[in-house]
């Protein structure tokens, strides 16, 4: 065998060996590989999950059913680590939790905006969860929906008796977006690599009729603009949130 | 593996958009935001965006289509009605105004409630005395349509419909609807001279008009409270969307060009002829509560001088914009 041919063969030997360097190396580059961290809202009235045909009281004993709830979570943060385009939808009948990835490590608290950025109610068309085919974007006065609560209650002098709580505006004194910030330092989230570990955050809606602010459905079954009233509501969101427990789960 | 999958044909053609130019007229400003910055202009999207906004099928009825009311003729307002037809035998509560060189606004709409031009199209999508439809079942009807599937992959790459698709196409459309052609045009780049009338009208107009309806634009694109009486729908304007008493019967100033085939005025319609605004301006009480500061002194525009100021708007109609085929269905 000639010594040219003899570098030919070595060579083509050589050009899987460099793939399979290479796909070896990529496996091992030195950062950590994430875990996931799913959050759960858990939406409680009157000590009862929100359910379609549920009836709850407020503080002030009226009683009411609710037939949608849909609020905005976006820019969520676990102490330093920030989600990237972090916008999510929850919704008490349909989509009540999102998921997360994360580096591993210990993690004391739990901080997200009730609603969407100014920047975004004023940026155009979007899509995803901001898109408004999800009936959460003002069309005659743009802008988002932070949270939306509908049902109906005997004290709602409205049509049918319908209750239609739309909390937005996003501008100067009317903003309506809230930051929620939880602490758990107790039994901080622990999240290790390839392993899921659940958060579970409670909202508890007793404390929307009943918070800094009073919202009687006699005196307000009908929200749907911004402007004072949505402000003092919004004013009761961060004590709507507590953290209700974290479990590690198997995967 | 990706290789295939990109050579692999979906049957709605190809995608090599025509990346299209903005061009700002001589002499005119920059727009104040760039509202083509994150949907990059292409003639693919311009020609899905006009396709959309002469379809019918954007309605509840089929038939009422966003041209129905915005008419190339009447450089895209309603043609002689103070109020358009909504589906099912409805009426606005507004006038449908004017729509061109929309790029160089930050609010649309009479109040200004609209805060990105991508967005505007839900408002009369959705609203029942206009085209009364749902967005879900716009986009059902656009997904079922081949034709429009070609064209939404020709103008973003792949056939998925989507309402942020649409509406970047309609914005591609309606943002890209200039008009700076009119004779007042011409004769500012010297190609064309007022006659004495029209001098003397263009005098009327800057001593009286032209703080308000600034030039070139012909609006400050701002709102001001002009003296008119509240409504039969009480509609007090920007004041409905910032909620502060002293924006109640504040409008955006429209712009005075193409004004001759714009008409009725007003953000109802109330005034059908250009002498009527002007004798509305000329005997407006100083004292009304609320008026702009721009008006408190009295304007004085005598009968020869009022038909010269009209000689002059009607320097302002651009035929070149109003028989462009290029926004023609």
């Amino acid at each position: 065998m000639s010594r040219k041919l003899l570098i030919y063969f070595l060579s083509l030997m050589f050009i899987p060996s460099i793939f399979f360097l290479l796909s070896g190396f990529n496996n091992k580059l030195p950062v950590n590989k994430n875990g996931r961290l799913v959050i759960h809202f858990l939406n409680i009235a009157d000590g009862k999950k929100i359910a379609r045909d549920s009836i709850y009281q407020n503080a002030f004993g009226e009683a009411y059913t609710v037939s949608k709830l849909k609020y905005y979570a976006s820019n969520v943060h676990l102490d330093n680590f920030r989600e990237k385009e972090s916008y999510h939808l929850i919704d008490a009948f349909s989509s009540d939790s999102f998921s997360i990835s994360l580096p591993p490590g210990r993690y004391n608290n739990f901080n997200f905006l009730l609603g969407v950025d100014s920047i975004k109610n004023c940026s155009g068309a979007q899509s995803g969860v901001l898109d408004p085919l999800n009936d959460m974007f003002w069309t005659w006065n743009n802008g988002y929906v932070m949270f939306k609560l509908e049902g109906t209650s005997a004290f709602s002098t409205a049509d049918l008796h319908r209750i239609e709580q739309h909390v937005g505006g996003y501008k100067g004194a009317y903003k309506t977006m809230r930051e929620i910030n939880l602490s758990f330092t107790a039994n901080p989230v622990i999240i290790s690599e390839n392993k899921f570990q659940q958060l579970t955050i409670q909202i508890n809606i007793d404390k929307y009729w009943q918070g800094v602010n009073e919202i009687k459905i006699t005196a307000l079954p009908v929200l749907s603009a911004m402007g004072e009233q949505a402000k003092k509501v919004a004013d009761n969101f961060p004590g709507m949130f507590s953290v209700q427990h974290i479990t590690s789960q198997k995967n | 593996m990706l290789i295939i999958g990109a050579a692999k044909d979906d049957g709605y053609g190809s995608y090599k958009p025509t990346p299209l130019k903005f061009n700002i007229p001589v002499g005119w400003p920059k727009p104040p935001t760039d509202i083509f910055a994150k949907n990059k202009l292409t003639e693919d999207g311009f020609q899905l965006g006009k396709k959309l906004f002469y379809d019918g099928r954007l309605s509840k009825d089929g038939q009422t289509s966003c041209a129905s009311c915005h008419q190339q003729f009447a450089a895209f307002s309603t043609y002689d009605h103070d109020l358009s037809h909504g589906v099912n035998n409805t009426f606005s509560t507004r006038n449908a105004p004017a729509l061109f060189n929309l790029a160089w606004m930050t609010a649309w709409h009479w109040d200004g409630g609209i805060n990105h031009i991508e967005v505007q199209p839900l408002s009369p999508l959705t609203a029942p005395n206009e085209m009364g439809e749902t967005l879900d079942s716009v986009l059902i009807k656009i997904k079922t349509d081949d034709n429009y599937r070609r064209m939404f992959k020709a103008a973003f790459g792949d056939a998925a419909v989507s309402s942020q698709r649409m509406f970047k196409a309609l914005a591609q459309f309606t943002g890209s609807l200039i008009s700076a052609n009119s004779k007042y045009d011409k004769v500012k780049r010297g190609e064309d001279t007022l006659t004495q009338y029209e001098q003397a009208g263009y005098e009327v107009f800057k001593t009286n008009c032209a703080s308000c309806h600034k030039e070139p634009l012909f609006t400050d694109n701002n709102f001001h409270n002009n003296g008119l009486t509240l409504n039969r729908f009480n509609d007090n304007g920007r004041q409905k969307i910032t909620l502060l008493g002293c924006d109640s019967l504040k409008f955006k100033v429209p712009s005075l060009r193409n004004v001759q085939l714009s008409f009725p005025y007003m953000h109802d319609g109330r005034f059908y002829a250009l002498s009527q605004v002007i004798d509305h301006y000329t005997n407006i009480s100083l004292t009304k509560p609320g008026l702009d500061t721009l008006l408190k002194n009295k304007i004085a525009i005598n009968n020869s001088q009022k038909n010269q100021l009209i000689y002059f708007l009607y320097t302002l109609t651009d035929t070149s914009f109003t028989k462009n085929k290029r926004y023609a269905q």
